[in-house]
């Protein structure tokens, strides 16, 4: 940010004027004592204010302020550039990895982090876990009254379960789905077999009526009836049916993707945003951001204060994780952008 | 003007030493809007171009895979055949709008004035998610086959169909003010003399009125052809993966694939082919044309 820069120069000629050998240090800026982190805003970011924002604050009295979309781009051209607009940044798994490996994250800092406090598998590519996320199949229970659709397999079968159906324009997703619904079991599906992936979805695509990119828009589609199955994130299938909404959401062949922490290289603030990073994988705020979002905590210890009703509808519930797709983000993060050329080259043919 | 000496000046060296001051003040005022037009403008454009042969590696191999590969190739083809086709409609309807809101005095002409600003002032996301509704399989336009008795509405959401109507909607009002404009300045005087001298209306219009009104005629079709270039979100929400636009690919590739490199080279030659068609332009109209 130009202007904390600014302060920080400002502050610097300042003190170096009045008191001689006093330097600036990553303290002094410190006792601003605010955080800024990027997120995805909305009800994710509602969320967010009251289960770890909140809380944080007042615990610590650092502030938070947010900024909204996460974007990589953005993280990249911050820490080239070594301007900054927030320190802390909510980040897929996949994505953290690659920054991880560019040099665009700090490493995590052992002298705030408390390894004793953590749960395992809680560290990935210097960044903490922050929550899961399902993307499902999902389907109108009222348009099919014989019962729908329970693994991918079924919504490939169009006699069988005639309707209209909608995909989350994303390749590596389409692709794993498209390969278990071809017979391969849900814990094989890496290292993927991208050609294989591609044949299946060739018989898919005619049936698919729009190829969706936002989460408003993913609810519309299924609101509106405009389709009766479809590719969906298991925290927005279930708001619908939190609505009223006839949904059904199938754990089968579904992704299970973790979100993650990190925090942007020579961030001004990196000090506090590990304070806020340790404070934020505990089990108590992990479980009252599922509580309102119902995306999984990655902390086994937060289903203590989960209900078992939530709990069942959370990604990383034992029931659920267990029949979906076993992720390899290190292969993910290697082929996508390969596979992205090949599905934009392939929808658009 | 802007105070080069004349030959007139150069006889008297007084005018010229004014001239010259004259010449030094003028280029003081104009050089905050210069360094605004340099560091917002031009610097970031020269930090594109650099990219798109540096990133990762100093290469023209960027652009040998937008003309390899040939999704790129046929997205820019479309991005161009789209921006043409919107445009071409654009005039279709908007030059009779802006006649009849320019030849009818009082009531008529305002209220057709305030719809089009209204629809002008409307955030083109809001007007997008309206089609959405509209063209819905819950919307009217289904209700209404219904009722008619005509069946099942026929897939009108996520086409062409509707990616062109939603575009064509949205910068209708461009077309239709650059054409209002233009029409308002021809002298109604003329089209009298025409009949006067015995031309019937529709000889009039299409000898007087026409060529009168052309300068915004391709005033209006640029501007719609250009922003037309640039759009990202209508399609993405109304149309199919095949109507993809060039601004989607340049997005997917930072915010997806962080290829800022060929992103970068991508909008680079995006920016040629529009300049491409200003240079067109500028060589029949010129571009002065444009604010005036």
């Amino acid at each position: 940010m130009r202007r904390r820069a600014f302060l920080k120069g400002f502050a610097a000629t300042a003190t170096a004027s009045a008191a001689g050998p006093l330097i600036v240090t990553d303290r002094t800026i410190a006792q601003t004592r605010t955080i800024f982190v990027n997120t995805w805003g909305g009800s994710w970011t509602a969320a967010e204010e009251a289960a770890f924002f909140k809380p944080f604050t007042e615990a610590t009295g650092i502030r938070v302020r947010t900024v909204a979309p996460v974007s990589y781009a953005k993280l990249k051209a911050q820490v080239q550039s070594g301007s900054y607009e927030w320190d802390v940044t909510a980040i897929t798994q996949a994505d953290l990895l690659r920054a991880d490996r560019e040099g665009l994250v700090e490493p995590i800092d052992w002298s705030i982090v408390r390894k004793d406090k953590l749960f395992p598998n809680a560290v990935y590519a210097n960044g903490l876990a922050y929550c899961a996320l399902g993307t499902n199949l999902a389907y109108r229970k009222d348009k099919f009254p014989q019962g729908g659709p329970k693994t991918w397999a079924d919504f490939w079968d169009v006699k069988k379960f005639p309707g209209t159906r909608s995909m989350l324009n994303n390749s590596v997703r389409a692709a794993q789905f498209a390969l278990v619904a071809d017979g391969v079991p849900p814990d094989k599906v890496f290292p993927m077999d991208v050609d294989r992936a591609f044949k299946k979805l060739d018989q898919i695509k005619p049936h698919i009526k729009v190829w969706w990119t936002q989460g408003n828009q993913s609810q519309q589609l299924l609101r509106d009836g405009e389709v009766d199955m479809m590719v969906m994130w298991n925290a927005r299938a279930s708001e619908l049916q939190q609505q009223g909404l006839p949904v059904e959401l199938v754990w089968h062949g579904a992704t299970i993707t973790t979100t993650m922490w990190g925090i942007a290289k020579g961030a001004p603030n990196r000090k506090l945003a590990w304070e806020f990073l340790q404070f934020a994988v505990q089990p108590k705020p992990q479980a009252d951001f599922a509580n309102r979002l119902y995306y999984g905590p990655t902390n086994p210890e937060a289903f203590k204060f989960v209900s078992a009703d939530v709990a069942r509808q959370l990604p990383t519930y034992a029931e659920n994780a267990k029949v979906a797709i076993k992720p390899d983000t290190a292969w993910e993060a290697e082929h996508t952008a390969t596979i992205q050329e090949r599905f934009t080259q392939w929808l658009a043919a | 003007m802007a105070g080069g000496l004349s030959p007139a000046a150069a006889l008297r060296p007084e005018a010229a030493v004014r001239g010259a001051r004259r010449n030094a003040t003028a280029w003081l005022l104009i050089a905050p809007s210069c360094l605004a037009l340099v560091l917002l403008f031009v610097v970031p454009i020269a930090y594109v171009l650099l990219l798109s042969v540096t990133d990762p590696r100093l290469s023209l191999a960027h652009y040998q895979r937008i003309v390899t590969v040939p999704v790129y190739t046929r997205v820019m083809v479309n991005t161009f055949v789209t921006s043409l086709i919107v445009t071409a409609l654009c005039l279709v309807i908007g030059y009779p709008l802006a006649y009849v809101m320019t030849r009818r005095a009082g009531l008529v002409s305002t209220l057709l004035l305030t719809i089009v600003a209204m629809s002008f002032w409307t955030g083109f996301l809001v007007r997008t998610y309206a089609w959405l509704v509209i063209l819905g399989s819950k919307g009217p336009v289904a209700a209404a086959y219904g009722a008619l008795g005509l069946g099942k509405a026929p897939q009108l959401l996520f086409s062409t169909f509707s990616s062109t109507l939603g575009m064509t909607h949205i910068l209708l009002p461009y077309m239709v003010l650059a054409l209002y404009a233009a029409m308002r300045k021809i002298d109604t005087n003329h089209l009298k003399a025409a009949a006067s001298l015995g031309a019937r209306p529709a000889a009039a219009f299409r000898e007087v009125f026409l060529p009168l009104s052309l300068p915004g005629v391709v005033n209006g079709s640029l501007l719609v052809f250009v922003s037309c270039l640039g759009f990202f979100v209508t399609p993405v929400l109304l149309g199919t993966p095949r109507d993809m636009m060039i601004s989607q690919l340049i997005n997917q590739q930072i915010e997806e694939l962080l290829a800022f490199g060929f992103a970068s080279a991508v909008a680079v030659v995006l920016l040629v082919a529009t300049c491409a068609v200003l240079a067109i332009y500028n060589h029949y109209a010129g571009l002065d044309r444009l604010w005036g």
